[in-house]
């Protein structure tokens, strides 16, 4: 242990040497970002948890539901997140070499790398999550006990799904053949795809005709097997917010299984850990002829086509590209099975209300995907950006290259899973065109604003490009690109209202007002981070 | 051909570089040494634009890397220290993406590719990913790199890094030609007898501020060389 802290120290002094008050002053518009996102969360589980509690009968039923689905969805994200995480923490990361030429124990080095691997994957859960467990607290009235429980049975949660994925993550590295991580990262995309596919394709009934359908679809979720953390949590915090004791039962069983499988990992990586290091030298076999070889770019296409080169090449970019492919698979495949006849019994305009909610979801994905493959562009460029600074290139030109590059495949994904959704729930006409342009348009916005904030807020020094994405600066970017659709979605929302209400004088200054005020919000989205971002760079001293 | 007017850096209120003014002739090859934390390595990165001097100028080729920085940086060929490359490219394709940024066409583009290659004895690995490569060999793709455009200034960062003595003489070889050829060559190193060999001049650099400027034929006549005076900073 003692070792551990010796290893761990290094990492405390950087940060702590790396916060000063103009580093503070520089994310404090994050801190706000969040602190406001925080609370608007707060706000609408609070009122979610409400509505779901006071529904007839089935309220109370409910809103465990939800718990539980909240804890299913947790366990699933964090096993996966751990298991990505720790590939590159074990074996892709640039202090591997450092610690195993120093007289440190394999079992110290696997307790710091099973560390940081909790840690960095499960802190942006750890910092989204308190308002939520902040409002069941709240709605239910619970006592301290509550808190100090969920706390706990959190804590432990990201220790046994750490201990799970770090596990996964040293047998694959241990099957696949080691020159070839790619495989390793692709087998984890597609097991994930897998494990959705079949998880939606069982809980969907054969029939959805009737609203009682719905109710019985959404019940029917399978999230409450004895064998899943998710219920062992449920199981100890829900008799504590109807104002009963903790179930101890429970609790225990999270704690063994806790302790089971951090010992699972350190066995399995004590056993697996130097011989997957050992086969994880880099070759020097070249790529081979690929697609672009033998292509001489021009001066303006240059960046892209070294861009694209890399990214066919770079194994932790095609491990995130699967996913989120699966991931759009499955919300497809969620979309052509929504019972579009049987929800017109519960509420009028049901087609408008899914096309909402299908571009609402559309939104999150072109954030979370611009997020990741778009703010990360100028951060890609890593330490060889002084290579951009010192040859004759335009930092304008090159921010539009990387925006053209990006935007195109982005839109690509975009515009045709919104057709295609909107097909599923018989969207057409004149919905279906306002809904692709739209997409369109969010697809340019959103775009330009991840380009330009990772210019604004560059980070050429990183372990994982990954991390990038799940920086301040990126969870930033992806609340205000959400937000942007939200706003965006809002006002074409009012747009539509307004217009089944008549076209009188001022419903038309409304509608005029409106289509100004997307047009502006998306320019400005578009034009004030590209610009800055430009202006930052130029004067970025590397 | 290189003008640097009192140009100055601080960081954090303490100077990096302070009013340093260096003139190097066309075909001349200036090297500045100095011992660890002098500033050589600010200088030479105000030079290329990475960092922008907060007093002074600095002019490549008649053009101030300030104001017009496209136009001096198509006329200069950098070196750096260490060799951050594109690891996921083949020393070919990174070639080849450099040629495109400095608009050389196909054709002169991939002659001069095969000759630099070939030079610079990484030929046989072109097609090898750089994440392969070793330090050496990074050197020597730096220099293909830094002169595929055919520069007229060269700013070197500690050239001999990494290079065995094959690569060393070479090197030395290879610098004398260019100089031969006009192209101004400012190095900033650390091998002393080496800058003895190549640099018609040599200045000194210590906490920032240029002490003194000697010619190879007063440093050559000195006893004990450009090491000698060298040490003798520290006195």
């Amino acid at each position: 242990m003692q070792m551990l802290f010796k290893l761990i120290k290094p990492k405390l002094l950087s940060s702590r040497n790396s916060l000063n008050a103009r580093v503070l002053l520089r994310r404090a518009p994050f801190f706000a970002i969040g602190f406001v996102f925080w609370i608007l969360l707060y706000i609408g589980t609070c009122k979610f948890l409400s509505f779901v509690r006071g529904i007839d009968f089935a309220g109370e039923v409910l809103s465990a539901k939800l718990l539980s689905m909240t804890f299913f969805g947790l366990t699933g994200f964090l096993v996966l997140s751990n298991v990505i995480t720790a590939i590159s923490s074990f074996y892709l990361s640039k202090d591997i070499t450092f610690l195993l030429t120093k007289p440190v124990a394999d079992r110290d080095i696997l307790r710091l790398k099973s560390l940081e691997t909790v840690m960095n994957s499960s802190w942006m859960v750890l910092s989204f999550i308190p308002p939520v467990f902040l409002a069941y607290g709240v709605t239910y009235h619970a006592s301290a006990v509550y808190y100090i429980s969920i706390s706990s049975a959190f804590i432990m949660l990201v220790i046994l799904t750490g201990g799970i994925g770090i596990s996964i993550a040293h047998m694959l590295t241990q099957f696949f053949p080691a020159r070839h991580t790619r495989l390793v990262l692709l087998g984890v995309g597609m097991l994930l795809f897998l494990l959705l596919y079949f998880t939606m394709k069982s809980v969907m009934p054969r029939t959805l005709e009737t609203p009682e359908d719905i109710v019985r679809t959404f019940m029917s979720f399978n999230t409450d097997s004895p064998l899943l953390p998710g219920y062992w949590i449920t199981e100890t915090v829900l008799p504590l917010l109807r104002g009963k004791g903790p179930d101890m039962f429970y609790s225990l069983v999270l704690l063994s299984n806790c302790a089971f499988f951090l010992l699972l990992s350190s066995a399995i990586g004590r056993r697996l850990f130097r011989k997957n290091i050992g086969r994880l030298q880099p070759s020097g076999r070249g790529p081979g002829n690929g697609l672009f070889s033998g292509i001489y770019p021009g001066r303006k296409s240059a960046l892209p086509y070294k861009d694209i080169l890399i990214f066919f090449r770079d194994t932790g970019q095609w491990s995130q590209v699967t996913i989120i492919g699966a991931l759009v698979m499955v919300y497809i495949y969620n979309f052509k099975s929504v019972p579009v006849e049987a929800m017109a019994e519960l509420t009028p305009f049901i087609k408008e209300l899914m096309l909402l909610v299908n571009m609402l979801m559309a939104g999150l994905v072109l954030s979370a995907v611009t997020a990741r493959f778009l703010y990360t562009a100028v951060s890609l460029e890593g330490q060889a950006f002084w290579i951009i600074r010192t040859t004759p290139v335009n930092i304008s030109g090159f921010l539009r290259a990387k925006f053209l590059y990006g935007c195109t495949a982005i839109t690509l994904l975009i515009v045709p899973v919104v057709f295609f959704t909107n097909l599923a729930i018989r969207v057409t006409g004149g919905l279906m065109y306002v809904s692709v342009g739209t997409a369109l348009m969010l697809c340019v916005s959103v775009s330009g604003l991840g380009t330009g904030m990772g210019a604004i807020y560059p980070k050429f020094r990183y372990a994982n490009i990954a991390s990038v994405s799940m920086s301040l600066g990126g969870m930033a970017f992806m609340v205000l690109a959400f937000s942007l659709v939200v706003i965006t979605l809002s006002l074409e929302a009012w747009l539509f209202y307004v217009s089944q209400a008549g076209l009188d004088l001022a419903g038309k200054i409304q509608i005029a007002v409106c289509l100004a005020l997307i047009g502006a919000i998306n320019a400005a989205a578009f034009f004030l981070p590209m610009k800055i971002g430009a202006k930052r760079l130029s004067e970025f001293e590397a | 051909m290189i003008g640097l007017g009192n140009i100055s850096k601080a960081f954090d209120g303490i100077y990096a570089v302070k009013n340093l003014s260096i003139t190097v002739g066309k075909g001349e090859v200036f090297g500045l040494v100095g011992p660890n934390g002098a500033g050589k390595t600010t200088t030479i990165r105000m030079m290329t634009g990475l960092l922008k001097p907060d007093e002074g100028t600095a002019n490549m080729g008649g053009y101030s890397i300030t104001d017009e920085p496209l136009k001096a940086k198509a006329i200069l060929g950098y070196v750096p220290d260490r060799a951050f490359l594109y690891e996921k490219l083949t020393a070919r394709e990174f070639l080849t993406f450099i040629a495109s940024l400095y608009d050389i066409e196909k054709q002169e583009a991939l002659r001069r590719i095969e000759t630099l290659t070939a030079v610079f004895g990484i030929r046989d690995i072109e097609d090898e990913l750089i994440e392969s490569f070793s330090q050496g060999m990074r050197q020597r793709l730096l220099f293909s790199s830094a002169l595929i455009h055919n520069p007229e200034v060269l700013l070197i960062d500690e050239p001999f890094m990494g290079l065995d003595p094959f690569g060393v003489r070479m090197l030395k070889g290879f610098i004398g030609n260019l100089s031969a050829k006009g192209v101004t060559v400012f190095l900033v190193t650390h091998s002393l007898h080496i800058a003895e060999e190549v640099c018609h001049r040599v200045g000194f650099i210590n906490k920032g501020l240029l002490t003194s400027i000697k010619s190879a034929d007063e440093f050559r006549t000195i006893e004990g060389g450009l090491e000698g005076l060298f040490l003798s900073m520290g006195d």
